[in-house]
């Protein structure tokens, strides 16, 4: 659905542009809306401003694509662009939305807003609470050390045996 | 044939009943593995910037120069109960990471555990809480490359009030987790906590 309407809106704009290239030139650099940042997660703070509606001038933005609605820009000292603030749903979808502009003047401009979800992953569970990484076995008696140890007891007990055995045979203990 | 001495036999007998009685002394006692100090604590220096993020690339090692870990990691699912899955106890040179979340290198938090120990001893990540601040941590990739991460802090939670949204929760430079058991140990419950190391990408290969 969004797909088809993005294309017709791609169309009409297209049209739209072949309109304003036979008309008197208005100056490239103003015709777009700016978006910042243009990548974002949801839940996002999005800005965005334009030139296109001259000095003093404002805008009705439409960020209803990716669910924002409606929000104002209003002219601002800075460039003398239009400059205005939406938030990103933290419901929205990843994918590409239009952000529309329309000056006070009935002049429109467009940007495009990529929502993504890398950076959060909200579609994915992550996991909960504590991992289940060992089971104490580091902690018990240490079988190698253990083993020499009843290694070592049983030659001291064949040297007892062996010395016993030599003072019992009278061999001068 | 020249007679072994009395004295040499006696010798041999002290040294040897002495040193299996040490052995046999020492191997019984607890060796809890190394836990972090409060200094290894974090200081909130999240807001610096790393290393620029990787693009999505599986990881396939991980190495920890500073405590000699040099192991294979394997992907990790959740248990049904929603904690992390752990790679099988048997296997004491083996990690995992969690295959559903962001891999290492990438903008987001990547989340890697693995054993302290099994029922035959310590395991790969026995040495983990002996980590400090600064230490290296390198993750292989799929795609040839080898991310480096660098520790910001490592700390020791409790099971039962572990800070989830701390430890896996979304971040905005890409981050890395790696988790083992860790805390006071009781026969009856096994480890309390885990140790969780946490580090930022600071540069790759």
């Amino acid at each position: 659905m969004r797909r088809t309407a993005r294309l017709l809106t791609g169309t009409a704009l297209a049209v739209a542009a072949v309109g304003l290239a036979t008309a008197p030139a208005y100056g490239g650099s103003t015709e777009s809306l700016e978006v910042f940042p243009s990548t974002v997660v949801p839940g996002a703070d999005v800005t965005v401003n334009t030139a296109a509606c001259g000095t003093d001038g404002t805008a009705t933005g439409d960020a209803s694509a990716v669910g924002a609605g409606i929000f104002i820009l209003a002219a601002s000292a800075h460039e003398q662009d239009a400059i205005g603030q939406f938030k990103v749903p933290p419901s929205a979808q990843p994918g590409t939305y239009e952000i529309v502009a329309k000056c006070s003047q009935g002049r429109q401009v467009t940007g495009d807003l990529i929502v993504n979800l890398t950076a959060t992953r909200e579609q994915i569970h992550l996991p909960r609470g504590h991992v289940n990484t060992g089971v104490g076995g580091a902690l018990g008696p240490d079988p190698v050390q253990t083993a020499a140890g009843v290694a070592a007891l049983a030659v001291a007990a064949a040297g007892g045996t062996w010395l016993l055995h030599r003072r019992a045979r009278g061999d001068g203990i | 044939m020249r007679r072994v001495s009395n004295t040499a036999i006696a010798s041999v007998t002290v040294v040897a009943l002495c040193s299996g009685t040490w052995l046999l002394h020492n191997g019984a006692q607890v060796h809890p593995p190394p836990q972090p100090s409060a200094a290894q604590a974090g200081t909130g220096d999240a807001l610096r910037q790393g290393a620029p993020a990787l693009r999505h690339s599986p990881p396939e090692r991980i190495r920890i120069p500073s405590i000699g870990v040099n192991a294979p990691l394997m992907g990790l699912g959740l248990t049904p109960q929603g904690s992390l899955d752990v790679p099988p106890a048997g296997e004491k040179n083996l990690a995992g990471w969690y295959q559903a979340g962001t891999t290492p290198g990438e903008r987001g938090t990547a989340i890697v555990a693995g054993h302290v120990d099994n029922a035959n001893g310590p395991a790969v990540f026995y040495n983990l809480g002996a980590l400090k601040k600064g230490s290296a941590i390198e993750v292989a990739r799929r795609d040839g490359g080898t991310a480096l991460f660098t520790v910001d802090a490592v700390e020791v939670y409790a099971a039962r009030d572990f800070p989830d949204e701390k430890v896996y929760g979304a971040a905005s430079r890409p981050e890395l987790r790696v988790i083992t058991c860790g805390g006071d140990y009781s026969k009856a419950t096994g480890y309390q906590g885990n140790v969780v190391v946490f580090a930022h990408l600071t540069g790759s290969r």
